[in-house]
């Protein structure tokens, strides 16, 4: 019998794997100077929005440009052959709410992508429920389903703490836990994991889950926002909008927040946003009741003093000194 | 409206009296002609490409097609008043000088709906490709495209298969099919016709298929091939886990023989049969109809098309052929290589491709579709190319086809100097490769002569089939080109 | 080991060129995200021809914006049945599409017992044909490589 017409070479896949294409495609390869990675991979560009962007968050951009700077450092040594091993990404993100943890995600992203260490980039935002199931053999598939769209990107699991519930001991969270430490130990170039959530509820978190904090390289911290900052906060939210402030107004907010902020569950940035919204409703109603006026832009435009002052942290402090 | 007043119209004759007195009068002034005509959403469109003779004025000409194609005769008949002969007449409604070619023409006319039995291609070609095309004020009449309302189209079944569902039945996704046509064309007894059949699906082909004269001759009756074709089809089925088939060709002179030789494909478990073009629209209609009775795959041969549809002066485009047989219900049709030895320029065979495949057909000058065209989820044609194709042109293929098309390779599958295994080895690993090439992200219409020399390293076969016809190109000027852009000839 | 020039099944989309490496997986699951669709891990130990439901490693994935996610589930697979066919499948949900748009054999057992042809003669030369599986000459419970 004549030797076959055609046999398939290689019979092993490792075999085959003379040429194998990379999986990721290099980044700022060659480069020589912190300036020429910044450059080639426009990360620069991303810390510079980051800076000019986000109001007042003064050690937290320093954190983010530190971790920054290693990685930046960490590609001109590899460029050079002197590491090899990835580095450990994953991070907590602790701090009270509104105070732009998920908005620093979201950059974080987009730097870790520009800088090659991430493939896609793209931020997967989860809470407990959509990790945990409600029945035995639940929970795995579910967890898994979400690693693998986050896969490429950045996973950010926001109040990571309520996966794990001491008192049941039964509780499937442990199992979502698991899965994560593992995807979070063997698979460091799939993704990268943000935990984030209140400090002291992370650290109860962390004394109980060793092998969680020994898996989070960064620990970014975000403290409250001054009044200065809230303030500043206020008017950029306002101009995205189209509104201002009007005569009076402004300086009413400042004592709004004055006030707001010695008061139980105030969220910073998104108590501002609140309360805009609700300024922005006391604005509508005025101008409704008006209905023979004509409205001219800056009408529509203006948030006036009235429209601050009507808020009920003014009507309780006003309330309180009688009683 | 008086005629006196409008220009467009001019000629109008609006007095009932004198429009309706016995003698000849002139299509335009009978009413075949309506400048101000807006298309309703339900009319069908044509757009003919008119050679009037010479001293005719181009709107009379295409008043004269329009009415020839509807209502008119030669002369006024008082039982026009017995209709509401106003809405049955087609209307010219635009003409325009074609670019590039002086005493030629473009013309619009509108035909409303209730002029063609509902799903009758039959009855619609009656109308639009019947007596006009012999009309003598005209040197030559030829219809570029059709727009057929939404409103029609649903009067048709359309493909019995469609090529979804046909790759869903034989588990071939994500590429091109293969297949190749059984050569020599005539001659060969039974039994030899059944060993190419096996060597080719064997080899790694999907499909085989019988050429468009392969009937019933002294040298092999039907009933024959189809025995031995099918142990072919199914030894390969058995030797590679492959769906494979055999387009059998059940063509024959009556409807009786076709419906014959169709249950014994049946029987015999094929799952697709082939017709020829030259039986007709109501052989083609009703066979569609037996092929969805009986879940089969129904591949169309284009025998004859050219007799109409190569000049590009005279006769029907093969894009309203396409259309037409979409309509009618036909799952395979051959419609063109673009890069073999059979007529067409790129552009305007991807314009039938798109005809046969979109789920909507956008207007695209470039390659000679004049109309929008909803199918309103009407199942989708495989094209297949075939004629004079070999497996150093892949990259061409892949790049102006895709992966939804049959790409048939005859000569280049039986003709390889290794055998027919061997030809089929080098198409599919040429295929294969090619697929993985261009997926991967690579610029295969020009790396790919270097993709497929890479893969003939490790793989003989194609190694021979590159050596036997890598240089091989027919580069002759194609007669049906769009009028809207230069295309060039295709080359290595 | 079968008889085709190929020594093995030959469906999908790559079977007659070397096996994909992981790398080489990647790529073409990377194309099929970036056109929309779902990937899927199905295995089998009978790759008959009309055996068109294999098992589903899983449901299909959707929302995944990279291979690795895919790649997990390919390990994880491999890893259970590496004496199986294991095929990626994507699908596309286009409308008028609505069906696989690639698949393509990722593992394969070590011996591929293919297929043989059944005749059945009958009158007027007719044949009936059966195409059998030698992989399911053995319990369903006793196959798969063990």
């Amino acid at each position: 019998m004549a030797g076959p017409l055609y046999s398939i070479p290689g019979t092993t896949p490792s075999a085959a794997s003379a040429d194998p294409p990379p999986a990721q495609p290099p980044v700022a390869d060659g480069a020589r100077t912190v300036a020429a990675v910044l450059a080639q991979t426009q990360a620069g560009a991303v810390m510079d929005e980051l800076e000019r962007d986000l109001v007042g968050l003064a050690p937290v951009k320093a954190r983010i440009r530190e971790i920054a700077a290693l990685l930046v450092i960490d590609k001109l040594r590899l460029n050079l052959g002197l590491s090899a091993a990835s580095p450990s990404l994953h991070m907590s993100f602790v701090g009270n709410p509104g105070t732009g943890k998920t908005t620093v995600a979201l950059r974080m992203a987009t730097i870790l992508h520009r800088l090659g260490y991430i493939r896609k980039g793209h931020l997967v935002a989860v809470t407990r429920d959509d990790l945990v199931g409600q029945y035995i053999g639940h929970t795995a598939p579910k967890t898994k389903e979400v690693l693998k769209k986050a896969m490429g990107g950045v996973l950010f699991i926001d109040e990571a703490y309520y996966l794990y519930r001491p008192e049941n001991e039964r509780d499937y969270g442990q199992e979502a836990i698991e899965i994560l430490l593992q995807v979070m130990e063997n698979q460091r170039d799939d993704l990268v994991v943000i935990l984030a959530g209140y400090k002291d509820r992370m650290e109860t978190f962390f004394q109980s889950n060793p092998g969680m904090r020994s898996r989070i390289a960064h620990h970014v911290d975000f403290p409250d926002y001054q009044a200065a900052d809230l303030l500043q906060i206020a008017d950029k939210m306002l101009a995205q909008q189209h509104y201002h402030f009007g005569p009076g107004a402004r300086a009413a907010f400042v004592e709004y927040l004055e006030r707001r902020l010695t008061q139980p569950q105030f969220a910073n940035a998104r108590s501002v946003r609140n309360a805009l919204e609700r300024a922005r409703l006391r604005q509508a109603s005025r101008l409704f009741g008006d209905q023979e006026r004509e409205l001219t832009a800056d009408d529509l435009t203006t948030i006036s003093e009235a429209d601050i002052r009507a808020s009920r942290v003014f009507q309780d402090a006003a309330a309180a000194p009688k009683k | 409206m008086a005629a006196s007043t409008d220009t467009a119209n001019q000629g109008l004759i609006t007095d009932k009296k004198k429009r309706y007195s016995a003698g000849v009068l002139k299509y335009r002034q009978m009413g075949y002609w309506d400048a101000d005509y807006v298309p309703k959403d339900t009319d069908t469109i044509c757009l003919f490409r008119i050679t009037p003779q010479d001293g005719v004025d181009p709107i009379e000409a295409a008043a004269a097609v329009a009415g020839e194609s509807s209502t008119a005769t030669w002369t006024v008949v008082w039982t026009d008043r017995l209709t509401a002969c106003d809405s049955y007449r087609a209307k010219a409604f635009k003409v325009e000088a074609v670019p590039n070619n002086p005493g030629q023409y473009f013309a619009w006319v509108a035909y409303d709906i209730v002029l063609f039995e509902e799903g009758s291609i039959s009855n619609m070609t009656a109308s639009l490709i019947g007596n006009v095309f012999s009309f003598k004020p005209l040197k030559a009449a030829r219809l570029e495209d059709i727009r057929i309302p939404v409103a029609y189209v649903k009067t048709f079944k359309g493909p019995p298969t469609g090529l979804i569902v046909e790759r869903e039945r034989l588990d071939k996704f994500g590429r091109p099919l293969l297949g190749a046509t059984t050569k020599p064309k005539l001659g060969l007894s039974a039994r030899n016709y059944g060993r190419v059949i096996y060597e080719g699906l064997k080899g790694g082909l999907d499909f085989m298929k019988d050429d468009e004269n392969i009937n019933s001759q002294p040298f092999m009756h039907w009933r024959d091939r189809f025995l031995y074709v099918m142990d072919g089809v199914n030894k390969a089925a058995a030797a590679t886990g492959e769906v494979k088939g055999s387009y059998l060709n059940v063509t024959g002179a009556t409807m009786e023989d076709v419906y014959e030789r169709a249950e014994f494909a049946k029987e015999l478990g094929s799952v697709v049969i082939m017709l020829d073009l030259v039986l007709g629209w109501a052989a083609i209609q009703s066979m569609s109809n037996w092929c969805r009775k009986n879940d089969m795959i129904l591949h169309m041969h284009r025998a004859g098309h050219g007799t109409y549809t190569r000049q590009k002066n005279h006769g029907v485009s093969f894009r309203v052929m396409t259309k037409w047989l979409r309509l009618a219900g036909v799952d395979h049709l051959h419609a063109g290589t673009a890069v073999g030895k059979l007529e067409g320029d790129p552009m305007t065979v991807q314009g039938y491709y798109n005809c046969c495949r979109d789920s909507y057909t956008r207007q695209d000058l470039s390659r000679g579709l004049f109309f929008d065209q909803d199918w309103v989820d009407m199942r989708k044609v495989m094209p297949v190319a075939s004629g004079g194709i070999h497996a150093g042109q892949m990259h061409q293929l892949l790049d102006l086809f895709g992966d939804d098309v049959v790409l048939q390779f005859g000569g280049g599958t039986i003709g390889h100097p290794a055998g027919i295994q061997a030809g089929a080895v080098a198409n599919r690993v040429a295929l294969e490769c090619m697929v993985k090439a261009r997926n991967e992200g690579k610029d295969i219409k020009n790396e790919g002569p270097q993709i497929l020399r890479d893969a003939a390293r490790t793989c003989t076969p194609l190694k021979q089939a590159l050596d036997t016809w890598g240089d091989i190109s027919f580069n002759y000027a194609s007669t049906d080109t769009s009028d809207y852009a230069v295309t060039p000839a295709m080359s290595n | 080991m079968m008889t085709n020039p190929t020594g093995r099944v030959t469906q999908g989309q790559f079977s007659f060129l070397p096996d994909l490496t992981d790398a080489e997986i990647v790529l073409q699951v990377e194309y099929g995200l970036s056109k929309g669709y779902a990937w899927s891990v199905e295995y089998t130990d009978d790759a008959h021809p009309r055996n068109t439901y294999w098992e589903m490693y899983g449901m299909p994935m959707f929302d995944l914006k990279d291979a690795a996610g895919v790649m997990t589930e390919l390990a994880a697979c491999r890893a259970t049945f590496p004496e199986h066919y294991i095929r990626l499948m994507a699908f596309d949900s286009t409308r008028g599409i609505e069906s696989v748009a690639m698949s393509f054999i990722v593992n394969r057992p070590s011996k591929e017992p293919g297929f043989g042809l059944v005749r059945m003669e009958g009158r007027n030369r007719e044949i009936r044909y059966t195409v059998h599986s030698y992989a399911t000459d053995r319990p369903e419970n006793e196959r798969g490589g063990q």
